[in-house]
């Protein structure tokens, strides 16, 4: 590499193409396995997306019909219940999981036992580990409308219920989705909080040291010292999440029931049940239409994003 | 001209491999002399492999379909039609009449594109004997006694463990099933009403939720829903949640397949530690008949190069009265099933009693086969000579089921169902749950069915079906 100086601007030389990759050949070969798995499932399987202006119903060749599965797509009002319940209900689970993951971390960040702290983080994030199936049949279980509920049976036996009118929580359109979110806190809180124990820890002790001597109590100490440092973390953790919103479907699917489809069809079980509930071959046209709106919808969350993090962080997600 | 491979593609029903699947298919090959390549994706995910098959042109020579892919794969011209080689073949001159007419209800505009080795089966009640006796009533026969029953079942003790109203007349894993004939799991409740596609009496397709006796249906459902009858938590029951309830002594009604499904459901009630005694129901009078899912079968795809000969050596062989037909009714013998002497997990057969082996993927249970009464093409002659010992409860449960059922009407796919059906399925089953479990006004929610497209999306597949007619 040759510098040259001129009127105090320097002037760097590459080295030739060939040579770099030369002298790099042996990081190229070991990222040459992902480079092919990517350009294999995630960049040839995207020219699929031109079946979205077709007639396709596998059997036959896809017929051309320029926009007119768009077309259909924005006049159904199952297809718009759909695309404004998967805004709602993703942005406010996030929300919600982001809240309760910084709440128990703050709380986990006070205990004074290092063991039992570890002890509770271990458990409370294990649920993050269990298949969706398996939560929705826990919960099946646990909130069955009959005495065998547990949750019924403890609200008959304390009053509030009265035997035989017992609550089927994931069968009432009004409480249906509160359960849903319920039910995300509970998986998916332990393991945020991974993330926000870890900005914890690497707060100066000596900011509380000094502000004990001040004589701030420990509330004064959480609210003044620890929430701020956090606050960084958390716009980031939701921006990063934010791009995630529309690809909700496996917790709405195995949770949902056909007496809450209002409340609960997303954009992904919509998807599902026009693919495998059609009673004959679908027109895989229609649905390439409809998945292909969800990544536009998707992509352009990723950017708004981007263009945040940039606002928030000085550098994009991208 | 007799083929030297075929290619079979079969779902999870078939013999899987660790069930002795090349075993079968060597034994096939030293009957016929032809070798059988035998495709079998995972069970639950074999129609998305059909689908992939398909769209990657390699298509197998023969391949088993459901009814609902059969009807949709024909009209899409995937299939051979094999009309005039089943007029012409050995197969249908050897055949009774009503197996005739279970093979010809695969007809789709009066051509024929599979055949398939037994009856669709359905759905019969069976409602528990101790049950009956203890509340003092008798199998229902009408709508007024099967409520009454429903009534005792729920608000009495039934199960004898001196606590009332802790158990529920009948359960279902849905108020309405997953797939065709839909009301299989409620018949007593639906009756005379079908939330789909029909041929009238007058050969026209309607659309049976359209129809008065729908609402009907949905004021029994959900009267007896408020009343406590239906298990509140049918909604979203699976079929292994219904049946472990069945167990357990919380329900004493259960409305489930015919035929071997008896024996299980017995076997299973003295596991539980209960009392086995079933009674398998005729249908009630305001049902009239159970129904006859359409059945799908055993295809020859355009792709096959020699459809003729696939025919004459692959499908007559079914049927055959000899050992070929052994072969398709009971496996290999020696592995699959024997007919000596001999005690197998806890049950003694007599020599010549053919009885399913143990099992080799899951060791302890048996081998198990329909009853002859299920399936089609078994002339008198085989069943003297070939003595499979069914369980007398499957037998009867399946006797009782053939003579009270009708065949439920076949539809063919179209443009317009493979447009609307989703969506109207969806609003459709949607209005049932918000009927029976939200106490939803009725003419408010087929309101509901119009003003959010039900009605239009109905209207547009039942005028694309008779169009076909």
């Amino acid at each position: 590499m040759k510098r040259k100086e001129s009127t105090g601007t320097i002037v760097v030389n590459k080295k030739p193409l060939r040579k770099r990759l030369y002298n790099y050949r042996w990081l190229y070969l070991m990222f040459l396995p992902v480079f092919i798995f990517e350009i294999v499932f995630h960049y040839a399987p995207m020219f699929g997306v031109g079946y979205a202006f077709t007639d396709y119903k596998i059997v036959n060749d896809a017929t051309f019909v320029g926009f007119k599965n768009f077309i259909r797509m924005f006049k159904m009002a199952n297809f718009w219940q759909a695309f404004w319940n998967t805004l709602q209900i993703s942005i406010l689970k996030l929300l919600l999981t982001t809240l309760a993951a910084v709440l128990v971390s703050l709380l986990l960040n006070e205990l004074r036992s290092l063991r039992f702290k570890k002890l509770t983080q271990t458990i409370i994030y294990l649920p993050h580990f269990l298949s969706w199936v398996v939560v929705a049949s826990i919960f099946a279980m646990l909130l069955a409308p009959t005495q065998e509920g547990l949750l019924n049976s403890l609200l008959t036996s304390l009053g509030i219920v009265e035997r035989g009118s017992e609550i089927y929580f994931l069968g009432r359109q009004d409480l249906w989705r509160p359960v849903f979110y319920l039910i995300n806190i509970w998986k998916e809180t332990g393991w945020q909080t991974i993330i926000f124990l870890a900005t914890l820890s690497s707060i100066d002790p000596g900011l509380y040291e000094a502000a004990s001597i001040d004589g701030a109590n420990r509330f004064q100490r959480v609210w003044n010292i620890t929430v701020p440092a956090l606050m960084n973390t958390i716009v980031i953790v939701i921006i990063l999440n934010l791009a995630k919103v529309m690809n909700l479907f496996e917790p709405v699917y195995v949770l949902q029931n056909d007496a809450v489809i209002k409340q609960s069809e997303v954009i992904q079980t919509y998807i599902f049940n026009q693919t495998f509930n059609s009673g004959g071959i679908p027109n895989y046209g229609y649905t390439t239409a409809v998945g292909l709106f969800n990544s536009l919808i998707s992509c352009f969350l990723v950017l708004v994003c981007n263009a945040l993090s940039k606002k928030v962080r000085g550098r994009g997600i991208v | 001209m007799k083929p030297e491979k075929i290619t079979l593609m079969v779902d999870g029903t078939f013999y899987t491999e660790p069930n002795a699947q090349k075993e079968w298919a060597e034994r096939f090959k030293e009957l016929t002399g032809i070798e059988l390549e035998i495709i079998q994706p995972d069970h639950a995910t074999y129609y998305d492999s059909v689908s992939q098959t398909i769209a990657a042109n390699e298509i197998p020579d023969v391949i088993l379909l459901n009814s609902t892919y059969y009807s949709s794969y024909a009209s899409e011209g995937v299939l051979w039609d094999m009309t005039d080689a089943w007029n012409n073949s050995d197969i249908k001159k050897n055949m009774s009449e009503s197996d005739i007419a279970v093979e010809e209800s695969l007809m789709l505009n009066g051509r024929l594109y599979g055949l398939t080795r037994g009856r669709g089966n359905g759905a019969i009640t069976y409602i528990k004997k101790q049950w009956l006796d203890n509340v003092g009533l008798d199998v229902p026969t009408t709508y007024e006694e099967y409520l009454a029953v429903c009534e005792a079942f729920t608000k009495g003790d039934p199960d004898g463990n001196g606590v009332d109203g802790d158990t529920y007349a009948v359960s279902a894993a849905g108020l309405i099933g997953p797939e065709a004939p839909w009301v299989n799991y409620l018949p007593e409740f639906y009756q005379d009403a079908y939330p789909s596609f029909y041929l009238d009496d007058n050969g026209n397709w309607v659309d049976g939720f359209t129809e008065p006796a729908m609402k009907e249906a949905l004021e029994r459902l959900r009267d007896a829903y408020a009343a406590g009858y239906i298990d509140p938590e049918t909604l979203t029951n699976d079929t292994k949640a219904v049946r472990n309830k069945f167990y357990e002594n919380k329900t004493g009604i259960f409305t489930y397949w015919a035929g071997k499904w008896a024996d299980n459901l017995r076997a299973n009630l003295i596991v539980n530690e209960r009392d086995p005694e079933l009674v398998a129901c005729p249908p009630i009078a305001e049902v009239g008949t159970y129904i006859d899912r359409s059945t799908g079968g055993y295809c020859i795809t355009n792709a096959c190069k020699n459809p003729e000969g696939v025919f004459k050596y692959f499908f007559e062989g079914m049927f055959d009265g000899g050992d070929l037909q052994t072969l398709w009714l009971f496996g290999v013998e020696g592995i699959h099933w024997s007919q000596e002497a001999e005690e197998v997990n806890g049950v003694t057969y007599e020599a010549g009693q053919i009885h399913g082996l143990d099992s080799r993927e899951n060791p302890g249970t048996s081998y198990s086969f329909d009853c002859l009464a299920l399936d089609v093409g078994i002339s008198d002659e085989y069943k003297a000579t070939h003595n499979l010992a069914s369980p007398d409860v499957a037998i009867a449960s399946q006797e009782l089921f053939n003579a009270h059922s009708r065949q439920e009407d076949r539809i063919v796919s179209t443009d317009e169902m493979s447009e609307f059906n989703g969506d109207l399925m969806t609003l459709k089953k949607s209005i049932i749950a918000n009927v029976v479990t939200q106490g939803a006004d009725i003419e408010a929610e087929f309101a509901r069915f119009e003003s959010e497209g039900g009605a239009d999306w109905s209207k547009q597949i039942v005028d694309s079906l008779n169009a076909l007619k």
